[in-house]
């Protein structure tokens, strides 16, 4: 069977060892990526069924990968979970200015992220 | 050297003109350095300008007199003219009696010879005592030719007491008579002489006078020039370093401090523009240490924008990188929990829900920590928008209940219905119920808490109650600074951070409202808190 693909765009190895961990039961696929480029590039050759994309990421930020994935003809309906860790005020209304398509403050529970996962694309 | 002012007036144009393209200017500043006190200086003026009158005052008398003398002169001349006519007159009487005693041969008419006689001698002498020199030759002929007539005269009056009459006439007719001629001649010579000398005199006394009442313009011309030159000069020796002054303020009241006057008097003006050189000095001095006391302060002022920037960057950082670890401890511990890895065993349920729990009360600390950084620093912005205060409570209900739930409390939520969409920032404002109702929870084991909100005027009223342990009246006061908690033995019962209410206080009064709290210790307390509808675009920083 071929399940969905999630890209996790993150940096901090715990978190992507978490994410991996927790989607392993399921039947999605989940690809990484630890940087901001990274992150544009593989979604662009990918072009995963939804993208998990950190704020705060070296090289390029969260925000302006998102942009850049709206701006792609190929990625512009991929949707973008925008996961933040500063949780302050505005920060959820800059994720949607950028192109997201929900906002997931961090620390976030990963029974949260799950549900939100399901929501966006239901695993078959 | 300070520029004077810009001349005004054609008075003042003209004064430049000449202070600056005549010697006056060279002479002005002369005066100006003279080592005098401007009281000596005007005194010294005005008694130069009198002693130039006084002397006018002489020469005006001087030529007074002459022209009196002149006068005296001409006087004389017309006597003399007067005197030698009269002798004219006495001699044609003199002559006449003669005649006349020839026909009448009486005594009387001798003697009126004789008498006549006398009046022409009288007259001659008179007029000789004040004659010219060259009239005294001419006198003394005339004075001898009379005495020659007179002898024959006294010769034919001998002639007729005789009775010798053919005689008398032949002697009248030969020897006098010629002899009168001759007198005549000479006395009409003299009056003839006396007249031109008299003319003559006349027109020299008006020339004279002509040449000395020009003169006498001319001098009280000059006099009054020279007056007005001493004037123009003195007054202008104080005009200058006035004006000079008045440029120096000027540019002083402009803030020029670093301007000097200089002005060549050594008088009292000198003395001033030192003191003002002085004053500028000083003024500079002071200028120049408070521009440096204010780019010292500019610097330190930059400097600690810098600080600041790189606290806010620092927390920001902070924010993130403490943040993700506790993302995975707490995801970790979690999945652990749900069987993710599979079934726990149960005597590892506890201490795993003992690390969540704990885990969830460091992030709270971490955020409040942050939170009241970012207030302090002035960091924290509002992110205005509309928001629903329905939406608001609904979140809080949704997220507390269950905590209620399980300490077995009640709970109700509620917004007063028909309220309007609010504008400011709701997550903080929910972030401040969450705080309070947070509390309330924590400090209540029997009873219920109560959030509700309603609309008064144009303000949202939040009142938050509980039947917990209510709060001393010694605290009230202090329940909303920081670092605050009721006493230290509760702090470990209700493990809180204590910043909660200082951060709700904060971001209540960014939206331009106000928190306060009613409180019975063992009854309960109730929290409220005002904020306007929608808050002004300007005042919520």
């Amino acid at each position: 069977m071929s399940g969905k693909t999630v890209l996790y765009v993150e940096d901090n190895e715990y978190n992507l060892k978490m994410v991996r961990q927790l989607l392993a039961r399921t039947s999605y696929k989940l690809i990484e990526a630890t940087d901001g480029e990274a992150g544009v590039a593989t979604a662009i050759r990918e072009l995963p069924d939804l993208i998990l994309m950190d704020i705060q990421l070296p090289k390029l930020s969260g925000l302006d990968a998102t942009r850049r994935l709206r701006v792609d003809p190929n990625t512009a309906a991929i949707p973008i979970i925008v996961i933040t860790s500063f949780a302050l005020s505005g920060d959820d209304q800059k994720a949607k200015d950028a192109g997201a398509s929900a906002y997931l403050a961090k620390p976030y529970s990963p029974r949260e992220l799950m549900q939100m996962i399901r929501k966006f694309v239901p695993e078959n | 050297m300070v520029s004077a002012p810009t001349p005004a007036g054609w008075e003042q144009r003209a004064a430049h003109f000449l202070l600056t393209r005549s010697p006056l200017g060279n002479l002005v500043r002369w005066v100006a350095g003279l080592k005098a006190s401007v009281h000596a200086k005007l005194l010294a003026g005005f008694f130069i300008v009198t002693l130039l009158f006084i002397g006018m005052g002489v020469l005006s008398l001087q030529t007074i007199a002459k022209m009196a003398s002149q006068g005296q002169l001409l006087d004389e001349a017309h006597e003399r003219v007067h005197w030698s006519q009269e002798i004219q007159h006495a001699l044609a009487l003199q002559m006449n009696f003669t005649a006349m005693a020839l026909l009448l041969r009486d005594e009387a008419t001798v003697e009126s010879i004789l008498r006549e006689n006398n009046r022409f001698n009288n007259t001659l002498a008179r007029i000789e005592k004040v004659a010219q020199p060259e009239q005294v030759q001419l006198i003394q002929r005339i004075r001898a030719v009379q005495g020659e007539a007179l002898t024959t005269v006294a010769d034919i009056a001998n002639l007729l007491r005789d009775g010798k009459v053919e005689d008398a006439m032949r002697l009248q007719l030969n020897k006098e008579y010629p002899l009168y001629l001759q007198i005549e001649g000479l006395v009409n010579q003299l009056v003839q002489r006396e007249r031109e000398q008299m003319d003559g005199l006349r027109s020299s006394v008006a020339a004279a006078n002509r040449k000395t009442l020009i003169l006498m313009a001319c001098s009280a011309a000059a006099l009054i020039l020279l007056a007005l030159l001493l004037g123009f000069v003195i007054s202008w020796s104080f005009i200058l370093p006035v004006q000079e002054a008045h440029g120096f303020l000027s540019q002083v009241a402009k803030g020029n401090f670093a301007t000097m006057i200089k002005v060549p008097n050594r008088d009292e003006f000198g003395a001033l523009a030192d003191h003002m050189n002085h004053m500028s000095k000083e003024l500079n001095r002071l200028y120049e240490s408070q521009r440096r006391a204010a780019q010292e302060l500019q610097g330190l002022n930059e400097q600690l924008q810098r600080a600041s920037k790189a606290k806010s960057d620092f927390l920001a950082n902070m924010s993130h990188e403490l943040r993700t670890p506790m993302n995975a401890i707490l995801g970790f511990v979690e999945m652990v929990l749900d069987d993710i890895y599979g079934e726990v065993p149960p005597h590892l349920k506890e201490p795993l829900t003992d690390i969540q729990t704990n885990g969830k009360h460091l992030l709270r600390l971490i955020n409040d920590v942050l939170d009241l950084s970012k207030i302090e620093a002035g960091r924290m912005e509002l992110f205005l928008a509309d928001y629903s205060v329905q939406d608001v409570m609904e979140t809080v209900r949704a997220s507390l209940q269950s905590l209620a739930l399980e300490k077995g409390l009640g709970f109700v939520a509620a917004a007063e219905e028909d309220i309007p969409l609010a504008y400011g920032d709701g997550k903080r404002i929910t972030q401040c119920l969450m705080n309070l109702v947070g509390n309330a929870l924590k400090f209540t084991k029997r009873g219920r808490v109560a959030v509700w909100v309603e609309l008064q005027g144009n303000e949202l009223l939040y009142h938050v109650s509980d039947t917990g342990i209510g709060i001393p009246k010694e605290e009230l006061e202090n329940i909303f600074g920081e670092f605050q908690q009721v006493d230290t033995a509760m702090t470990r019962e209700f493990a809180g951070t204590g910043l909660g209410l200082n951060i709700t206080k904060k971001f209540v009064e960014m939206h331009g409202g106000r928190i306060w709290v009613e409180s019975e210790l063992g009854k309960g307390s109730t929290f409220f808190f005002s904020i306007p509808l929608r808050v002004n675009h300007g005042g919520a920083t």
